[in-house]
C-alpha cells in the first residue's frame, strides 16, 4: 500500500475525521459521474436497462450522490478547519466518528434500496422506507431523520469546539449557518396531496440550501483558505465575509421568488422573483472588483498550486454557472419557455460544478498536502501534468456538457414550448429534433471527458507529492524559515 | 488599526449582515403566510379536490394576458360524483403513488422534475388522449400497462412498467385532473387542449 | 407582467441576458483594473463595457416588452450597476487600510491563519 502512504497518524482528531468525510465524498463523486453517464446514454439508447434500471432510478442516484458528496465535502472541510480556527482540539471526536459511520451506513442502505427495490406501492410505507419521490430530497423519511440527527451532532461538535476554544467571526457565521442548514431540511419532511404547497416548501429546502446556506458555508471555507493559502489578515477576511453574507442573503433569500412563477403561487412572485434575480449578480460584481484589488496588492505566491488553481476555477465557474447561466433564463418572460427543459440541466451542471465541486476539490488538495507531510505543491512538484490534466479535463468536460445541453435546451424550448404549446406530441417532436439529439450526443462525449478527468484526479490525489525530492523539501523548509524571519 | 472608517469596519458590516438577513427573512415569512393561504386547496388559484367532478377548460384570458383554467359544468371522473372528502382521498392516493413510483425523476410536474418524459402539468388536457369520451380509460390502461399501450410518439422512449394497480391508476388520473385546474400564471404558454364538450 | 417574449426572440432575449452579466463583469473588471494601474485607457475600456451593457439591457427591455414600473426598475438597475464597482472599490480601499501593518503586528500565536 505504498500508494496510500499518508502521514495519517500525525493528524489532529478533527482532521482525521475530515479525511474520512473526504474519502466518502470522492467515492460518491465517482458514483455521481457513473450514473450521469448511464442517464445520458439512456437519451441516446432509450432501451438501455429498460424496466431494470430505468432513467428515474439512474437520475435519482445521479443527483442524490451529488447532494450527499457535496455535503460530505463541506462537513469534512469544516472539520478540517475548525481546530485551527478554534485553536483547540475537536471536543467530540468519538461522537463525530459515530455520526460519520451512521451517516455512511445510512447512505449505503439508501442506495441499495434505490437500486434494488426502486419503487413501492402508493402509500406512506413506501415514502418512509423506499423513497419520497421528490426531486433532490428523495431520501426516505427514516433517512431524513438520520440526516437531521447527524447534522445536529455535527452542529454540536462545531459549536462546542468553538465555545471551548476561540470564538471568531467566521465561527459565528458558520454556527448560525449550520442552524439554518438543519432547520431548512425540516421544511421538506412532510406529506401533502397539494402539489402547490408541496413545491412551495420543497423550494425552501432546495433554493435556500443551495443558494443561501451552502453559499455561506463556502464563504466560510473560502475565507479560511484565503488566510491559509495567501495569508490575508483575519480582520479583512471577516469583514468581507460579512459583506458577502449581506449581499448574498440580501439578494438570495427573496431570489427564491424565481421558483414561484408557475407552481400555483400568486402573481406578485413574478415581480419579486424578477427583481431579486436582477440583484443576484451583485455579489459577483463585488467579487470581481475585490479579486482585482487583491491581485494588485498581493503576489499570489503560494505553496499549493493545484488548490489555488481550483479556487480560481471556483471563481470563474461560480460566475458563469450561477451568474451568466442563471440570469439568462431567470426572468419570467423567458422562463415561461425555458422552465422544465434542458436549459435547467445546462445551468445546473455548470453552477453546481463551479460553485461547489471546485471548492471541494481545492479543499482535498489542501488536505492531501498536509497528509504528505506539508511538502511544497509548487512548480517543483513532480508529475504536475496529472493535476493539470485532471483540472483541464474536468473543466472542459463540464463546460462542454453545459454548452451541449444549452443547445438542446434551446431547441426544446423553441419547438416544444413556443411552437407546439407543450403538448406531449410537441415534447416528443422536440426530443427527436436534429439539434436536440446533436446536443445529447455531445453531452455524452463531454461526459466521458469529465469522467476521465475524475479518474486522473483520484490518481493524482493518491500519488501527488509522493516523489518530491529531499533536496526540494529542504530548500522549501529554508525558504519558509527565511520568509518568517523577514515577515516577523 | 483604528483608522478604518466606520463604513468599512468589521462591526458595521456584521450589523448590516444581521439586519439584512433578518429583514429578508421577515419579508419571506410574511409572504409565506399570504401565499400558503392563497394556494391552499379550495382557494381560487388552487381549487378544491372535488373539482375533479367538473369539466376543466384552459382558456386565454385577455385581461391577464395568458391562459388560465376555467371550471365548467359537471363531468364526474369515472362516472361517479365524489364528496370533497372522497375526492381528496383519491387525489391523495394519486399523489402518493406519483411519489412512490418516483415519477418526478423522468417527468416534470408544474415544470419541476426531470426532462426525460413530458410535463404533466396539463397532462389531463393533452390532445394526445384523442377525445374526452375515451380519455379516462386510455389513461388508466396506459398507466397500468405502458409497455403495450406505449405513448412514445414514434420515439423509442417508453415508460417502464411500474406495477401500478387499478386503484392507484384512478388516483393518478384524479390527481392529474386536479393539477390541471391549478392557476399556473399561464404556464405552459399557448397550450393546445383536447376538445371538450362546450369548448369554443 | 408579463407578455412573454416572442418565440423568435427567445435566443435574442437569453443572449442579451447573458451579455448583460458578462459585460457588467467586464465593466467591473476594467474599472477596478484602471484604478489599480491608474491608467485612463482601462477606464475607457470600462465605460465601453458599460455602454455595451446598457445596449444589451435596452435590447432586453424591448424583447421582454417591459413597460410601466418595470422601466423604472431597469433605470435603477442601470444606475446600480454603474455605481456598484465604485462603491465596492471604495470599500476595498477602506477595509485594507494598513494591511502590512496589521499583518506584522498580530502575533502568529493569536491567529494562526497569519503565520
Amino acid at each position: 500500500m505504498s500508494l496510500l502512504k499518508f502521514d495519517y497518524s500525525s493528524l489532529t482528531p478533527g482532521k482525521k475525521l475530515a479525511v474520512k468525510y473526504f474519502i466518502v465524498a470522492i467515492i460518491l463523486f465517482g458514483a455521481q459521474l457513473l450514473f450521469g453517464l448511464i442517464a445520458g446514454a439512456q437519451y441516446l439508447v432509450p432501451g438501455l436497462f429498460y424496466n431494470k434500471l430505468d432513467f428515474n432510478v439512474v437520475r435519482m442516484v445521479h443527483i442524490n450522490a451529488m447532494v450527499i458528496w457535496m455535503l460530505y465535502g463541506f462537513i469534512g472541510s469544516v472539520y478540517w478547519l475548525i481546530e485551527d480556527e478554534a485553536q483547540t482540539e475537536l471536543v467530540g471526536y468519538k461522537l463525530g466518528n459515530l455520526a460519520f459511520w451512521i451517516f455512511t451506513l445510512a447512505v449505503a442502505v439508501v442506495v441499495v434500496v434505490y437500486l434494488f427495490i426502486q419503487i413501492g406501492p402508493g402509500n406512506q410505507t413506501s415514502l418512509w422506507l423506499i423513497n419520497e419521490g421528490r426531486e433532490y430530497i428523495e431520501a426516505p423519511r427514516w433517512a431524513d431523520i438520520g440526516i437531521v440527527v447527524c447534522v445536529l451532532i455535527f452542529f454540536y461538535n462545531v459549536a462546542a469546539t468553538f465555545m471551548k476554544g476561540r470564538w471568531t467571526g467566521i465561527a459565528g457565521v458558520l454556527v448560525l449557518d449550520l442552524v439554518a442548514l438543519a432547520g431548512l431540511y425540516l421544511a421538506g419532511m412532510f406529506y401533502t396531496p397539494n402539489i402547490s404547497v408541496d413545491q412551495y416548501w420543497w423550494w425552501w429546502v432546495i433554493h435556500l440550501w443551495v443558494e443561501a446556506t451552502w453559499e455561506v458555508l463556502v464563504g466560510c471555507i473560502m475565507a479560511w483558505s484565503l488566510m491559509q493559502v495567501l495569508g490575508t489578515p483575519r480582520k479583512i477576511v471577516q469583514t468581507w465575509l460579512y459583506i458577502e453574507v449581506a449581499l448574498m442573503f440580501g439578494s438570495g433569500i427573496l431570489g427564491l421568488g424565481h421558483h414561484y412563477f408557475w407552481i400555483g403561487t400568486p402573481e406578485y412572485w413574478l415581480t419579486i422573483g424578477g427583481f431579486f434575480s436582477a440583484l443576484e449578480p451583485v455579489p459577483l460584481v463585488a467579487m470581481v472588483v475585490h479579486a482585482v484589488y487583491d491581485a494588485g496588492k498581493h503576489d499570489f505566491k503560494n505553496r499549493n498550486h493545484p488548490a489555488m488553481a481550483w479556487l480560481i476555477a471556483h471563481a470563474f465557474g461560480n460566475f458563469f454557472g450561477a451568474g451568466v447561466w442563471g440570469f439568462m433564463h431567470t426572468l419570467p418572460q423567458i422562463n415561461l419557455y425555458t422552465h422544465g427543459t434542458q436549459w435547467s440541466a445546462s445551468h445546473g451542471h455548470l453552477a453546481f460544478f463551479g460553485a461547489y465541486a471546485s471548492i471541494n476539490i481545492a479543499m482535498w488538495y489542501i488536505a492531501v498536502q498536509k497528509l504528505r507531510g506539508d511538502v511544497p505543491f509548487d512548480s517543483r512538484l513532480p508529475h504536475a501534468w496529472r493535476w493539470k490534466s485532471a483540472l483541464a479535463l474536468l473543466n472542459i468536460g463540464v463546460l462542454g456538457m453545459t454548452m451541449a445541453l444549452l443547445i438542446s435546451g434551446y431547441e426544446q424550448s423553441f419547438i416544444e414550448r413556443a411552437i407546439e404549446g407543450s403538448t406531449w406530441a410537441g415534447y416528443f417532436k422536440a426530443q427527436t429534433a436534429k439539434w436536440f439529439m446533436q446536443g445529447m450526443w455531445w453531452r455524452q462525449v463531454f461526459g466521458y471527458a469529465t469522467a476521465l478527468g475524475y479518474v486522473l484526479l483520484v490518481w493524482d490525489l493518491m500519488t501527488i507529492g509522493k516523489d518530491v525530492p529531499q533536496s526540494v523539501i529542504e530548500a522549501d523548509r529554508k525558504e519558509r524559515l527565511h520568509g518568517q524571519k523577514t515577515r516577523g | 488599526m483604528n483608522k478604518t472608517p466606520w463604513w468599512a469596519s468589521e462591526s458595521f458590516w456584521r450589523k448590516v449582515a444581521v439586519w439584512i438577513t433578518g429583514g429578508m427573512l421577515v419579508i419571506l415569512i410574511f409572504l409565506t403566510f399570504d401565499t400558503v393561504k392563497k394556494i391552499t386547496a379550495g382557494s381560487s388559484r388552487v381549487p378544491a379536490y372535488s373539482v375533479i367532478n367538473k369539466r376543466i377548460y384552459y382558456r386565454f384570458n385577455p385581461e391577464r394576458g395568458f391562459m388560465e383554467p376555467v371550471i365548467g359544468d359537471d363531468a364526474p371522473l369515472f362516472g361517479k360524483m365524489l364528496s370533497e372528502e372522497e375526492a381528496e382521498k383519491l387525489v391523495s392516493l394519486g399523489k402518493m403513488t406519483i411519489q412512490a413510483k418516483n415519477c418526478m425523476n423522468c417527468h416534470t410536474l408544474l415544470g419541476n422534475g426531470a426532462y426525460y418524459a413530458p410535463d404533466l402539468t396539463k397532462a389531463w388536457l393533452d390532445q394526445g388522449w384523442g377525445a374526452e369520451s375515451v380519455r379516462e380509460n386510455m389513461m388508466v390502461s396506459f398507466l397500468m400497462d405502458p409497455k403495450t399501450n406505449g405513448r412514445g410518439y414514434g420515439t423509442m422512449r417508453r415508460m417502464p412498467n411500474l406495477g401500478i394497480t387499478e386503484e392507484e391508476a384512478h388516483g393518478i388520473v384524479a390527481f392529474l385532473k386536479w393539477m390541471s385546474s391549478i392557476d399556473t400564471n399561464g404556464f405552459p404558454n399557448n397550450f393546445k387542449t383536447i376538445p371538450q364538450e362546450g369548448d369554443q | 407582467m408579463t407578455e412573454p417574449v416572442l418565440a423568435s426572440n427567445i435566443m435574442l432575449a437569453t443572449m442579451a441576458g447573458a451579455m448583460m452579466i458578462l459585460f457588467g463583469a467586464f465593466y467591473a473588471f476594467f474599472f477596478a483594473w484602471s484604478r489599480l494601474k491608474n491608467k485612463a485607457s482601462y477606464a475607457t475600456l470600462a465605460y465601453l463595457s458599460y455602454g455595451i451593457f446598457v445596449v444589451f439591457t435596452v435590447v432586453l427591455v424591448q424583447v421582454l416588452h417591459l413597460s410601466g414600473y418595470w422601466r423604472i426598475l431597469v433605470a435603477l438597475l442601470l444606475l446600480g450597476y454603474l455605481l456598484a464597482p465604485h462603491g465596492i472599490w471604495h470599500l476595498c480601499v477602506g477595509t485594507h487600510p494598513h494591511e502590512e501593518e496589521i499583518a506584522t503586528r498580530s502575533t502568529p500565536g493569536k491567529s494562526s491563519g497569519l503565520s
